[in-house]
């Protein structure tokens, strides 16, 4: 099949009825997921996955895809109503929306929320439709050596995912890869730490981790601080109108910001807290009114916000065409492609060119409806955040619970939940992060078999991964991926 | 000995790292096996042993807000293994009681518990939400949640 019959497939799978029905449905409940208390894109996919399992893989996935834009956009709106960011990749966001808000224009805010992720999103969909087919064509001759380098550059991103320490970083993620060695070895049919039991035959499943480790983890932190009351103190959001200067204002920042986050989502690691973060530092240098920022600047708003959603589109192409998840939300987001037996990567254009350009049409869709939709709706999205939090934690569990137990019917999935849920729990409390966790759980069983693949070929010959001339610039460009985060960490020691 | 956070961090590690070690050797090798299953294991057992003693001489650069994440009061700890023997108790009964009864036992209960007081509006969504998601699954996606003791 051709570029152009798999788009027009992608857009005709996309424009179906129940497809635009599942993207409303996903960006809706992506939203208030999203706007919830620590509950961000990873949370809410992970238990929306459930929901789709009687659905087809193009339509779930075109969901899922609603889902995550929809978490975001619902991340900013509590950024600014509440400056509680649920996700790091609003924080920036917060900065100048939250001023903002308590100037009484928090309907503003949202409305410039709206737009700029409406244009930064749309601009980067149209860049990614031009480079996933691209990367996916060059990726599509990888061999086992080319596929073990590419995910040693998946795992560079854990540098840049570190909440402080690297090291601990790097702990989170070799714990996460060892978790991924229990089961049957696919290879030699030898048990690897399933003590005897047979429930852990096939190993643990993708869902027990993410919802263990980030709603069962955050269900946690939810119970201590459940007394909580700073989401009944906001009340109005005032007039969501836009003047011309405001657009003025904006339309620098958005056409800037769209391809610079674009850019910075397309790299491993990187993703959209960097993309929103360099943003708001980029404007505020070149702007002429620098002290306006951090007091509800509009560009300050609209710069981070344009930024992660460029990001979040951007992130989607080696995802998509590479197979590789440059962050912990796209990590959980490859989980969801497997958990409906879909495998991306660079066949994924050929194979299932409805899924592939079908994700990357409803974008379009999805931007849209987050327009027409949010923008109305925000006031009542807004109760969402008067939820009692005694009522939000039950409700997370079972949801949780649900999530799990669909996937196995089996209770013994349920009890790692748990398990995993305490466990993500003591990490938070010891500042270990959860998302190299899981990209290391993604990607290690991934790594492991293309690894011993390549030295089956070479018998034993390491030689093969420098010999093999895409696995060797891939491991170069792994090494200085690696490597800028962690001088950019020490230079910063240093200064300070 | 075990001064800082770090240190005592550590140590726990190097025992996971031991244990995992210890079951990484104890797996069978194959001959004619190129790489054999154990490989990976014993190369991540070594890894976690060497970032375990890095982080034994790091210094703890949390932040003051990181820090006080550790200090949860008595009744606190104990809200929070209330809340975990609820979700023990949710799973024991699951296939027994069915998935509506006890759901709905389970954030009625739980609300209370963590203290929500408005009895009516608890009830309210500990009965419609169960049995609304019961009927999604089994009726919509046709997926069968144990039904327990009820009828239907």
């Amino acid at each position: 099949m051709g570029s152009l019959e798999g788009i027009i497939t992608g857009f005709q799978t996309a424009f179906s009825f129940e497809a635009i029905l599942f993207v409303l449905i996903g960006v809706f409940v992506g939203t208030i997921i999203g706007m919830l208390p620590g509950l961000g894109p990873i949370s809410a996919i992970a238990i929306m996955i459930p929901m789709t399992f009687g659905m087809e893989p193009s339509v779930a996935l075109i969901m899922m895809a609603g889902v995550y834009y929809g978490a975001i956009f619902g991340g900013s709106t509590s950024s600014i109503l509440l400056n509680a960011p649920g996700v790091s990749g609003t924080v920036a966001t917060a900065f100048d929306g939250y001023p903002m808000a308590q100037q009484g224009k928090a309907g503003k805010a949202l409305a410039i929320v709206a737009i700029a992720s409406f244009v930064g999103g749309t601009v980067s969909v149209v860049l990614l439709m031009l480079l996933a087919p691209a990367l996916s064509s060059v990726a599509i001759s990888f061999g086992p050596p080319a596929y073990f380098a590419l995910m040693v550059l998946g795992f560079t991103a854990i540098a840049s995912l570190s909440e402080g320490s690297t090291i601990k970083a790097l702990i989170s993620a070799v714990a996460g890869f060892m978790v991924v060695t229990i089961g049957i070895d696919a290879q030699t049919g030898t048990q690897r730490f399933t003590f005897g039991s047979i429930n852990l035959l096939d190993g643990i499943d993708f869902l027990v981790i993410a919802l263990g480790l980030f709603a069962i983890a955050e269900v946690c932190t939810l119970v201590l601080n459940r007394k909580d009351n700073t989401m009944k103190n906001f009340h109005n959001i005032g007039s969501l109108r836009l003047s011309k200067q405001d657009f003025k204002e904006m339309s620098g920042p958005m056409s800037r910001q769209s391809l610079l986050g674009f850019i910075i989502g397309v790299l491993p690691g990187a993703g959209a807290t960097i993309a929103s973060f360099i943003a708001y530092i980029t404007e505020k240098r070149i702007s002429k009114k620098p002290e306006e920022f951090g007091k509800g600047s509009v560009k300050g708003l609209a710069a981070p916000e344009t930024a992660n959603n460029a990001a979040t589109s951007g992130s989607f192409v080696p995802l998509l065409s590479l197979g590789i998840p440059g962050s912990g939300t796209t990590a959980v987001m490859l989980g969801a492609f497997l958990v409906m037996g879909v495998q991306p990567g660079p066949m994924l254009m050929t194979e299932r060119p409805e899924i592939f350009w079908g994700v990357i049409a409803s974008m379009y869709i999805g931007n849209v409806f987050l327009l027409i939709l949010n923008l109305p709706l925000i006031p009542y999205f807004a109760k969402v955040l008067k939820i009692p939090r005694p009522m939000l934690i039950s409700l997370v569990v079972v949801f949780s619970m649900i999530g799990v137990y669909a996937v196995s019917f089996n209770t013994f999935d349920l009890y790692m939940l748990l398990l995993f849920g305490a466990i993500g729990f003591i990490m938070r409390l010891f500042s270990f992060p959860a998302p190299p966790f899981i990209l290391a759980f993604i990607l290690g069983g991934m790594l492991e078999q293309s690894f011993r693949q390549s030295l089956t070929i070479s018998n034993g010959d390491l030689s093969i991964f420098i010999t093999n001339p895409i696995s060797c610039a891939l491991l170069i460009l792994s090494l200085l991926s690696f490597a800028f985060p962690l001088y950019g960490q020490l230079r910063k020691k240093k200064v300070s | 000995m075990l001064k800082t956070v770090n240190q005592r961090v550590s140590l726990v590690l190097l025992l996971i790292a031991i244990f995992y070690l210890i079951f990484a050797y104890k797996m069978p090798s194959f001959p004619y096996v190129i790489v054999d299953a154990d490989l990976i294991p014993k190369v991540l057992g070594y890894l976690l042993i060497f970032l375990a003693v890095l982080l034994f001489f790091t210094k703890n650069d949390e932040t003051d807000e990181q820090k006080a994440k550790r200090n949860i009061p008595k009744k606190e700890i104990g809200m929070l293994f209330g809340v975990g023997g609820f979700i023990l108790l949710y799973i024991m009964f699951l296939e027994i009681l069915g998935f509506v009864l006890v759901t709905a036992l389970f954030i009625y209960f739980c609300s209370w518990f963590l203290g929500y007081k408005n009895h009516i509006a608890n009830a309210l969504v500990s009965i419609l939400l169960p049995v609304s998601l019961y009927l999604m699954f089994t009726e919509l996606l046709k997926m069968n949640l144990p039904s327990g003791i009820l009828p239907f």
